[in-house]
């Protein structure tokens, strides 16, 4: 047990629950996604990546792709977001579903790349 | 994925793991300090309660980390936010401070820069195309090697252990840009990164001054490129078995090339002039001349180098006396045990009634003070010394002796030839066998055609690509001799400036060809003389009509 591992396997399947957190609720309504949770899911998404940064096998290389991938959709949800509301706008059931949608791209993922974590535990043999 | 990793840039991935918690720093942070702004207490221009939003937080962050200072905006701050600025101020500045000074600490790192230094290695080398030669060591011959490969625009590709000797490639100013690895030449990858699977791969040269390190190169360069031609130095005899089994072209002993050539200038003088007029460039057949006497000779150090002296010294029909430190059985009365620098044991080795000195030892200082101290007893000895430095250079010009030797000068002549003529190398190692008076014939033949001017040497090879003319008559079933070569192309009275030397018809060999020799399709005949004669000879080997006339005047003759 290295506390490595851990923190690695924290942040990875953290990254995925706060963005499921995220878009859990009625895509319709924005008042049912909370944007702490959104801005923490970008945040440890971000970390995330970092820790998979300099891996050398072919794994280690498919699970950043998958965090960056994460990365863009969050990065372009939380955009969406602050660009529909400039000036105090409201946000729309559409505009809503669009930001919503976007992070599910993200968990999408996430999924992929927890996977890919629990793939590559269980091919360690000690 | 072996192949997968092999391109995986190394220095990449190292810059990134380093910079791994600095990024991670900066992210904390940023995240820390923009969520508190959206906590923070506010008020707006009309003394409402306000809270900034992700958007405003992010924005007034990002400045305040870089530039401290674009003003409190949208907003007039309260002092909640004026709190919570000053501990956003700090810790991005301090956050950003350890990430810039962790990059700059990974790019100046020594592996950061190896790394660096071998991808762009690596580079260099998959960008060549055109030949090139793999040059193992950077010593003496390698220096040497090198600046006449670059200066025959072949390119080449150095790998040395010593850095000092890869920073001396970058001042040496050579001609043509000499990519160069730091690494050991024995280590496969090294040789994998230097580039001898390339199809523009000549040759692989393994010329450390360590012979189990180039037993290693011979062998790996052979497995790894089984049509490349290695040439290999071997210092010790007991090691030129084992290269030759493992593939190496050939193989160069530095001893044993002086010896031999010590040799022919006491048995075969006239061949000597020759060696030296086909393979030093600028000597005319006409000059030089050595006067090796024969008789009684002092080799001071029985080493490698002494050993080899003496055996052909012997050969030659000398008597050899040794001195050396330590007693040797094999040699019997024939030896003065004691220290040569020492008056008292010079003359009981009797270096009054010596015709020459060979002083081997290792050491340059103890070569000069046994060659003067030797000069000073007997004036007139004839001698011969090993210099073991470049360095030493301007003493050993001062020094005069007969002959001085620098092992790095003979491998690197040795190497060149075997690279630039393949057949040279044979003709001079056959007619190391003949006669002085066969030698001083052909010297007498060269002298006569080529006269004062400088010999260059070329290697023809009868096929459709070099004498294409020449090639159709035969297929045709036309018969030719080598006479028709030597004779001028535009007048049939004339003959070329030019020897043939040497003659190879498959695994035949036949030394100095005589005019009425039938040559076949695939011959190769190794020539000498004026360069005017080379571009000569290419008319009557590529115009039928050329060929046609000299034919038409043989008939008549």
């Amino acid at each position: 047990m290295s506390y490595d591992k851990i923190l690695f396997a924290v942040v990875i399947v953290l990254a995925l629950t706060l963005n499921a957190d995220f878009v859990y609720g009625d895509p319709e309504i924005i008042a049912y996604h909370n944007k702490y949770v959104l801005f923490f899911a970008l945040v440890i998404s971000l970390m995330a990546t970092v820790l998979k940064f300099g891996e050398r096998s072919l794994l280690g290389s498919t699970m950043l792709a998958t965090s960056l991938v994460a990365d863009v959709q969050l990065i372009g949800a939380a955009l969406t977001w602050a660009y529909l509301s400039v000036d105090g706008d409201t946000v729309s059931a559409a505009d809503s579903v669009t930001i919503v949608s976007l992070a599910v791209g993200a968990l999408v993922a996430n999924v992929v790349s927890v996977i890919l974590l629990v793939i590559e535990t269980a091919s360690l043999r000690r | 994925m072996s192949d997968y990793q092999s391109r995986v840039r190394p220095g990449a991935l190292l810059l990134f793991r380093r910079l791994r918690v600095p990024m991670l720093v900066l992210i904390a942070v940023y995240a820390v300090a923009i969520f508190g702004f959206t906590l923070v207490p506010g008020v707006d221009d009309e003394g409402n309660p306000w809270r900034m939003s992700f958007f405003h937080a992010f924005y007034f962050v990002s400045f305040l980390g870089t530039t401290i200072g674009l003003g409190e905006i949208p907003y007039a701050f309260s002092d909640y936010q004026r709190m919570w600025a000053l501990v956003a101020i700090y810790s991005t500045v301090v956050a950003w401070l350890y990430g810039i000074g962790a990059l700059l600490s990974v790019i100046q790192d020594p592996l950061f820069k190896k790394l660096v230094s071998e991808a762009s290695f690596a580079r260099e080398v998959a960008r060549i195309r055109e030949p090139f030669v793999v040059l193992c060591g950077y010593g003496d011959a390698g220096t040497l090697i090198a600046r006449e490969l670059a200066e025959n625009n072949i390119g080449v590709v150095v790998i040395d252990s010593d850095s000092a000797r890869i920073d001396a490639i970058e001042t040496d100013g050579l001609p043509v840009d000499v990519p160069a690895l730091h690494g050991h030449a024995g280590l496969p990858k090294s040789l994998l990164t230097a580039g001898v699977q390339s199809p523009y791969c000549m040759a692989t040269l393994a010329l450390t001054g360590d012979d189990a390190t180039n037993l290693a190169i011979t062998q790996n360069a052979k497995l790894l490129n089984p049509n490349g031609t290695t040439v290999c130095v071997a210092h010790n005899h007991e090691h030129q078995a084992a290269m030759a089994r493992v593939g190496a072209a050939h193989i160069v002993n530095p001893y044993d090339a002086f010896a031999e050539r010590l040799r022919m200038t006491v048995l075969t003088p006239s061949m000597h002039v020759i060696y030296e007029a086909l393979t030093t460039q600028a000597v005319t057949p006409k000059e030089l001349q050595l006067d090796v006497p024969t008789g009684r000779w002092l080799v001071v150090g029985y080493g490698r180098f002494g050993k080899t002296v003496r055996r052909h010294l012997l050969e030659s029909g000398n008597q050899v006396h040794v001195i050396c430190n330590d007693r040797v059985d094999e040699l019997g009365d024939d030896q003065t045990v004691g220290e040569a620098l020492d008056a008292e044991v010079m003359r009981r080795a009797g270096v009054e009634n010596a015709v020459g000195l060979v002083c081997a030892t290792s050491t340059d200082s103890h070569v000069l003070g046994v060659t003067g101290l030797a000069r000073e007893i007997n004036p007139g000895i004839y001698t011969v010394v090993r210099q073991n430095s470049r360095l030493n250079t301007p003493l050993f010009r001062e020094l005069e002796p007969n002959i001085a030797t620098l092992s790095g000068y003979m491998v690197a002549g040795e190497v060149l030839r075997v690279i630039r003529a393949p057949q040279l190398s044979y003709f001079l190692r056959l007619s190391r066998h003949e006669t002085e008076e066969w030698a001083a014939n052909l010297l007498a033949e060269m002298r006569e055609r080529i006269g004062g001017h400088v010999a260059e040497s070329w290697s023809l090879t009868i096929d459709q690509i070099s004498a294409p003319a020449l090639v159709k008559r035969m297929r045709k079933g036309q018969v030719f001799d080598l006479g028709l070569l030597m004779t001028a192309p535009d007048n049939k009275e004339l003959r070329l400036r030019a020897v043939a030397l040497l003659l190879q018809s498959g695994d035949h060999k036949q030394l100095w060809p005589g005019d009425d020799t039938t040559i076949k399709e695939g011959d190769c005949i190794l020539f000498c003389g004026r360069d005017i004669a080379q571009r000569r000879m290419n008319l009557t080997l590529r115009d039928g009509s050329v060929l046609d006339y000299l034919r038409g005047v043989q008939r008549v003759v």
